[in-house]
């Protein structure tokens, strides 16, 4: 009975499948409805939080910050409440992270503000004396793309029922043709951002109705909590 | 969802009762069969060392090996 | 049969082991740089947004192992799959003509690969960065592998599979699944029309999203970095040493033992974490039964030479497979106890991770990887390798480095955990962030050095590869078992 097994690929091949597969039939099907469910008062990003997401990950800031703060009093004292399930419904991806060479963020909006990290962003060791972290001037003079960012969230709402447009939740709109009054509220969104930065050239960019990549980040790290 | 979760949990339970069993079996059948003599699972070990091409397979496949050299895809 | 003109086609396995060499030191110089790059920051901007840690990291990752890895895997692939099934991949022009197609497709891959996550490209999920478009031309070089595999197992002359060959089967199928699943994404210009063709958003949000992700993540290590380095080591080390495999039966047991059990240890990834408890304890429990089935494989191997140890005195070549599936034991050891909750607890997010991941990749996967392109090269080429001397010096350099790396990872990851948790006398933390990143310098400097000695080690290793192209030592016919080599 096994040598004809071992004799046959294809019947093999079956087998070894079977086997392999069951952990994941087991595991990750079952539970996927109940962990997607929001806990009271999380909503989705706005299209400027999506677009400072999108360069957060362009960046692969996850690569050195996680975003999970695990139920020890050394975390929840040094980072805040331990995270919840359901406060990660609107993350695709998820950001938990892997290594935390910097801090963790999942509550960095709790506790830093606009100018605190525009001055981290430019040079780093000037808020932070020691720190490793790279400088991201290039995040002052590069552009998001709001029209990628624009795509993203209209494709959480469409195809994942995020709930823009619903009572309390942010204003999105249905289609490509609701894109330039997104794009407005957006705008208005950096404006209030620029006006707590001091970089010249920031506010330049903002005030010509543009969005520089460090004026979305620091709306996305502000709106986590 | 409570249903889906009993799902789950018997057919783990039974599925690796199986593969257990299986197991089992499979040390039972390798170390009969060459206790019988119908078949030693070491001879396959010079799978790896009598390799040329121009050696005996240490085993003939028949569809392959016969007169008609017709080759197989698949 | 008995047909004199028909002989072992390496085209295809050599040039994917050509790749392997070029993106072996491609990807761990990167590795080296962005090392240095923790222990001196200023390195972060020498090529402006181009050359910080955060930009280059998932390229180290992605370069070493999906270029590195599985161009080795292709390589050695290609070699043994036509030997332990006695059939010449030129019967077939078919098959053939496959092989090639998934070489240039895969070299295509690897290339726009490189390219867009420089541009920032990327999906943000461990070891699948790769954005949508790339993910199809993945699939697409994986089904060509898969034809090319049944394609020469259907020409086979020996009815009874080797066991490399099952492991081989199990590497394609396991990635084929798990990656499927883990890049399911929706392309947002197809669904919106505007904005970057390239973006897609996961098809899975938050806790689910991480589920699936270290389900893959865990289980790439798997099928990537330990499935398919058996199956190498089971070729390779009987057949330089000329010793049957100690025992074939225990060597189908161990395969179906990892098999069933190794998809269950993703769940360590996530202890701690927002996902079902019931999940964590399961990845922690099936972690630890994981030792059994990896020493059954590894222990085999060590006695396979047994009453040979002489072997190991004098063939270079042996010494990296033993070190190797050495290496193997020690971080199939180590990964269980680091899943352990309260290990985890301590050692999550910190340098031990990387360290233990390092151990398994650089003394494992890449010693076997540097072993088998070095048994295959008198082959290809029917020349003696060019020198003994330089596979020795090249040997201890490189355990030198993964030593000093490994050692000095383990220190920074065990006292930044005890120092994030560490409290004064009233119950305070007692250290800032900071602190604990200061603390890590002299570590990362001695990291960044042993990942330079290994990066040196490699250079030898392509050196000696391509002198043996040249070598004047002409051979007569394939050697069957020990490698001849050159002073």
């Amino acid at each position: 009975m096994f040598h004809w097994l071992e004799k046959r690929p294809f019947f093999f091949s079956v087998g070894v499948f079977l086997v392999i597969a069951f952990a994941g039939l087991i595991e990750i099907v079952p539970d996927f409805a109940q962990a997607s469910r929001p806990v009271a008062g999380t909503k989705p990003y706005t299209l400027l939080q999506i677009a400072g997401r999108q360069t957060y990950i362009k960046d692969s800031c996850n690569a050195c910050h996680s975003q999970l703060i695990r139920p020890f009093k050394s975390e929840t004292d040094r980072y805040g409440p331990y995270s919840l399930s359901g406060e990660y419904a609107y993350d695709r991806p998820f950001l938990w992270g892997s290594k935390r060479t910097g801090p963790d963020l999942h509550r960095v909006g709790e506790y830093r503000t606009t100018d605190w990290h525009e001055n981290h962003m430019w040079e780093p060791t000037s808020v932070v004396p020691g720190s490793i972290m790279p400088a991201y001037k290039h995040m002052f003079h590069q552009n998001v793309d709001l029209e990628t960012a624009y795509a993203e969230a209209l494709t959480d709402k469409i195809v994942f029922n995020v709930p823009y447009d619903q009572p309390g939740m942010p204003k999105l709109g249905n289609s490509k043709e609701d894109f330039p009054a997104a794009q407005k509220m957006a705008l208005e969104e950096a404006k209030k951002i620029a006006a707590e930065m001091k970089n010249q050239d920031v506010k330049d960019a903002v005030a010509r109705g543009e969005i520089p990549e460090i004026v979305a980040l620091i709306a996305y790290l502000n709106s986590l909590h | 969802m409570e249903n889906i979760r009993e799902l789950q949990a018997f057919g783990y339970f039974f599925f690796t009762v199986f593969l257990v069993v299986v197991l089992y079996a499979y040390i039972l059948h390798l170390y009969r069969a060459e206790k019988k003599g119908t078949r030693n699972y070491e001879k396959y070990g010079n799978l790896a060392l009598d390799d040329e091409l121009h050696q005996e397979p240490v085993e003939p496949n028949e569809e392959t090996t016969s007169a008609s050299k017709e080759k197989k895809e698949q | 049969m008995q047909n004199a003109a028909l002989e072992y086609d390496y085209t295809v396995s050599k040039w994917f082991t050509y790749l392997a060499i070029i993106f072996g030191i491609v990807g761990m110089s990167i590795g080296v740089f962005i090392a240095f790059e923790l222990a001196f920051p200023e390195l972060n901007n020498l090529f402006g947004q181009y050359g910080t840690f955060s930009r280059l990291r998932p390229i180290h990752t992605n370069v070493v192992a999906f270029g590195f890895t599985l161009s080795g895997i292709f390589g050695t692939f290609y070699y043994v799959s036509q030997r332990v099934l006695k059939v010449s991949i030129a019967e077939s022009k078919f098959v053939h003509g496959v092989g090639k197609l998934h070489f240039w497709l895969y070299l295509l891959l690897a290339a726009w690969l490189v390219v867009s996550e420089l541009l920032g490209y990327t999906t943000s999920k461990e070891y699948a960065e790769m954005e949508w478009p790339l993910d199809l031309l993945t699939v697409v070089v994986w089904v060509l592998w898969g034809m090319a595999m049944f394609g020469l197992i259907g020409m086979r002359r020996e009815k009874t599979l080797y066991i490399s060959m099952w492991y081989y089967i199990a590497t394609f199928l396991g990635v084929a699944m798990l990656y499927l699943f883990n890049n399911m994404e929706v392309p947002t210009y197809l669904v919106t029309g505007m904005g970057d063709w390239m973006k897609s958003v996961s098809m899975y949000s938050g806790t689910n999203d991480a589920l699936v992700q270290w389900w893959y993540g865990h289980n790439a290590v798997a099928f990537v970095f330990t499935v398919p380095i058996i199956a190498i080591i089971y070729y390779y080390l009987p057949k330089e040493s000329g010793q049957p495999v100690f025992s074939y039966k225990l060597s189908l047991l161990s395969f179906w033992g990892l098999m069933f059990v190794y998809l269950w240890a993703g769940g360590h990834h996530l202890i701690y974490s927002t996902v079902p408890d019931w999940m964590q304890t399961m990845g922690s429990i099936f972690s630890v039964i994981l030792i059994l089935p990896s020493w059954g494989s590894a222990i085999n191997m060590l006695l396979t030479m047994k009453g040979e140890w002489n072997q190991l005195k004098e063939s270079p070549l042996i010494k990296f497979m033993v070190l190797a599936s050495t290496f193997y034991m020690l971080s199939t050891l180590e990964g269980p106890i680091q899943a352990i909750k309260s290990v985890n607890a301590l050692a999550h997010f910190t340098d031990w991770i990387p360290g233990h991941v390092h151990d398994g990749t650089l003394g494992w996967v890449a010693f076997m990887i540097i072993a088998s392109a070095l048994h295959m090269a008198p082959r290809y080429y029917k020349r003696e390798i060019y020198s003994r001397k330089l596979m020795e010096m090249q040997f201890w350099i490189q355990t030198t480095g993964i030593v000093l790396y490994f050692s000095s990872m383990w220190i920074a990851g065990i006292t930044q955990g005890m120092m994030w948790r560490a409290v004064d006398q009233y119950g305070n933390l007692a250290y800032s962030f900071i602190d604990t990143v200061t603390v890590l310098h002299p570590y990362y400097t001695i990291r960044a050095i042993g990942g330079t000695l290994f990066v040196i080690g490699l250079f030898l290793w392509a050196y000696n590869f391509v002198k043996t192209m040249q070598s004047e030592k002409v051979l007569e016919k394939e050697p069957a078992f020990a490698s001849p080599m050159g002073a």
